[in-house]
């Protein structure tokens, strides 16, 4: 069951990955990016990494989409809201893909839980700190060290927020 | 709850890369307090602090040591193209003072960006595991992205910023796929167990997903090479960024990408030599061609020498695709050189440009050499290098890529080689000609020369001209380097 389960989120993480490309309307853009990362967290959560699916869904799907909400918003790009009720054929995509990853997770976990082996196979997040900092100690130390320069980076390039700059 | 231990781990491997990251930040910190006039001390001192580290990377010259579990090596490998990476820094750094200052856009954050630049070259050529390799890739290009866009008043600055960023994310998303699928066929990121790995398979060439992620790899790789048909970005990013930083980002980054290629296809994937070699073949002819033959319609002398670029990078290739201990070493070799020759004939455009990118085409060469004798006589030099004659360093160079490919058979490939290189002569020689044979259209001012900018052209001049006259000096060097691989 649970290979079935992943062929459809797979399938409906690709399709909102591409309607997000596709899509006009920025914010629907947003919340079809964060469709597929909920397929994409269930997808890790399948693979035996919780661990990964909790992020995905907290950092990705939680704190940076809302970021990009956010700065959509104050931009204000999109188009004014055409009511308050939308028409069904604008949020049915939205509505199956959306559906199509919260039954999966609500099937997986439940039946992970009729079945307590599986669990077990699991690694706790112990497991994984040991391998992050004791395996690739020098990458952790790496990518603090990116962000640290993106950061000096983005700050000397939008300091003069004459135009549009690069990044 | 008992604490997780971390292993000792032994820094010598990464101590330059350490010590260039702490500089970094110190004259990130310093350079709040330097007034906006006197940041030329920053650059003083940056070029200070990347002395003491070649000091400290030449110390580790013969070592073996691994380090961080089998993520970064200590090997002669690595040690010869981290020198590499600092002659390169170094000449981009004496030469971007007085450019930056004529240009108005003299901020001190130019100096630690290209430090740290060269921190993510460096473990881009000392790493053993696709991860360290993938990560030094990454903190290198966010770096090159902003010292392409480092002009943030000029348009065409920020054009190159803009396309190196967006262009630069995509293929680093290949080169990541790829590493990602070789990880799933092999089950590991270390390059040696990859091998290991690898080795162990009857018909490693039948393993699709292996094959799709070194092709990927390639894709990636070629990217940052600027390997046509992957460089289509090069010309507008390498004229519209600024012009010390071009002349780091054609001879650095490029060589850091060799590094890493050469280091993942010969040491984790040679049994797939027969298939890569076949792509490379295919990649180094269409580079050199695409490079040559454009170049030559050029007039926009940044332009030009960015397609040069892109047909040396060809050169490189053609010793890669042979993938023997000559053309290998040949690679390493020309990477030094390149460095010298390239920089130092960007020295020269800079010395004749004029505030706001000006006087930047092949006929504003005019009457330099009767006004300027001793630095046409340079310019001179670096040309006859980049066109591959002899005494010069470029002539040695494409000698042992040329031979390389003509050891393991490639005879066509060769040819197609010097073909190309004699095609070369052409626009190299075309800017000689304004120089010596055309009266100028314009006085040249007073050109004012400065103490870093004469010492970046003297040593430039002198790493030209020494492997050439001895080659023996450089390339006992790089044989000991690729002994290891």
């Amino acid at each position: 069951m649970e290979q079935t389960i992943f062929y459809i989120l797979a399938a409906a993480a690709v399709l909102a990955t591409v309607l997000a490309i596709t899509e006009k309307h920025p914010v629907h853009a947003i919340l079809f990016l964060v469709t597929s990362l909920f397929s994409m967290a269930t997808i890790f959560y399948l693979l035996m990494a919780p661990l990964v699916a909790a992020f995905e869904v907290i950092l990705y799907a939680g704190a940076i989409m809302v970021l990009f909400l956010f700065v959509i918003m104050m931009l204000d790009l999109g188009h004014p809201e055409k009511g308050l009720a939308p028409h069904w054929k604008e949020w049915l995509p939205a509505a199956v893909l959306s559906g199509i990853s919260i039954a999966s997770l609500v099937l997986v976990i439940v039946s992970r839980h009729a079945a307590p082996a599986a669990p077990a196979a699991m690694p706790t997040i112990r497991e994984v700190a040991v391998r992050l900092f004791q395996e690739h100690g020098l990458a952790v130390e790496l990518i603090s060290l990116q962000l640290l320069f993106a950061l000096v980076g983005a700050l000397y390039l939008g300091r003069q927020a004459k135009s549009g700059d690069s990044k | 709850m008992d604490m997780i231990t971390i292993p000792a781990v032994n820094f010598t491997p990464i101590l330059p890369e350490i010590f260039l990251s702490v500089l970094a930040m110190v004259l990130l910190l310093i350079n709040v307090f330097i007034p906006g006039d006197r940041k030329a001390y920053l650059g003083y001192l940056s070029f200070v602090g990347i002395v003491a580290a070649g000091v400290l990377v030449a110390a580790g010259w013969g070592g073996h040591i691994e380090s961080f579990s089998g993520s970064v090596v200590l090997d002669n490998f690595a040690t010869f193209f981290k020198m590499i990476f600092l002659v390169s820094a170094g000449l981009a750094v004496l030469i971007s003072d007085q450019y930056m200052e004529r240009e108005g856009c003299n901020h001190g954050e130019l100096y630690p960006l290209i430090l740290f630049t060269v921190v993510g070259m460096m473990l881009m050529a000392s790493g053993t595991d696709l991860m360290t390799i993938f990560l030094g890739l990454e903190v290198m290009s966010v770096a090159l992205y902003v010292l392409a866009g480092f002009n943030r008043k000029n348009p065409k600055s920020n054009e190159a910023g803009l396309k190196y960023f967006l262009l630069g994310c995509f293929s680093t998303g290949f080169l990541l796929y790829g590493m990602a699928l070789t990880y799933g066929a092999t089950g590991t990121t270390r390059i040696a167990k990859i091998a290991a790995v690898v080795g162990q398979m009857s018909l490693p060439s039948a393993n699709i997903m292996l094959v799709a992620g070194m092709l990927l790899m390639l894709t990636g790789f070629a990217f940052k090479i600027a390997a046509a048909p992957f460089h289509m970005w090069t010309p507008d990013v390498y004229e519209g960024a600024p012009t010390p930083m071009t002349a780091f980002m054609s001879a650095g980054p490029k060589a850091a990408g060799f590094a890493a290629a050469l280091r993942i296809f010969l040491v984790a994937l040679p049994t797939l030599q027969v298939e890569w070699s076949q792509v490379l073949w295919v990649l180094a002819v269409l580079t050199m061609t695409v490079g040559n033959i454009t170049a030559l319609r050029q007039d926009n002398i940044k332009r030009m020498l960015a397609y040069s670029s892109i047909a040396h990078a060809g050169y490189a290739l053609v010793g890669f695709t042979a993938g023997n201990g000559t053309g290998t070493a040949g690679i390493l070799f020309y990477m030094l050189s390149y460095a010298f020759m390239n920089i130092g004939a960007f020295a020269i455009i800079i010395l004749v440009g004029k505030k706001g990118e000006s006087n930047g085409n092949v006929q504003d060469f005019a009457g330099f050499g009767v006004k300027h004798p001793v630095l046409a006589v340079a310019m001179s030099i670096f040309l006859f290098s980049l066109a591959g004659m002899p005494p010069t360093a470029g002539f040695i160079g494409k000698f042992y890529l040329f031979s390389g490919a003509i050891q393991q058979g490639y005879i066509w490939l060769a040819i197609i080689g010097v073909l190309n290189s004699a095609a070369s002569v052409y626009y190299y020689l075309r800017v000689m000609v304004f120089m010596y044979m055309k009266d100028p259209t314009e006085e040249f001012d007073w050109m004012q020369v400065t103490a870093p900018m004469a010492l970046c052209v003297a040593i430039s001049v002198i790493g030209s001209l020494i492997p050439g006259i001895i080659p023996s000096l450089i390339l006992q060097f790089a044989q000991q380097a690729i002994k290891l691989i």
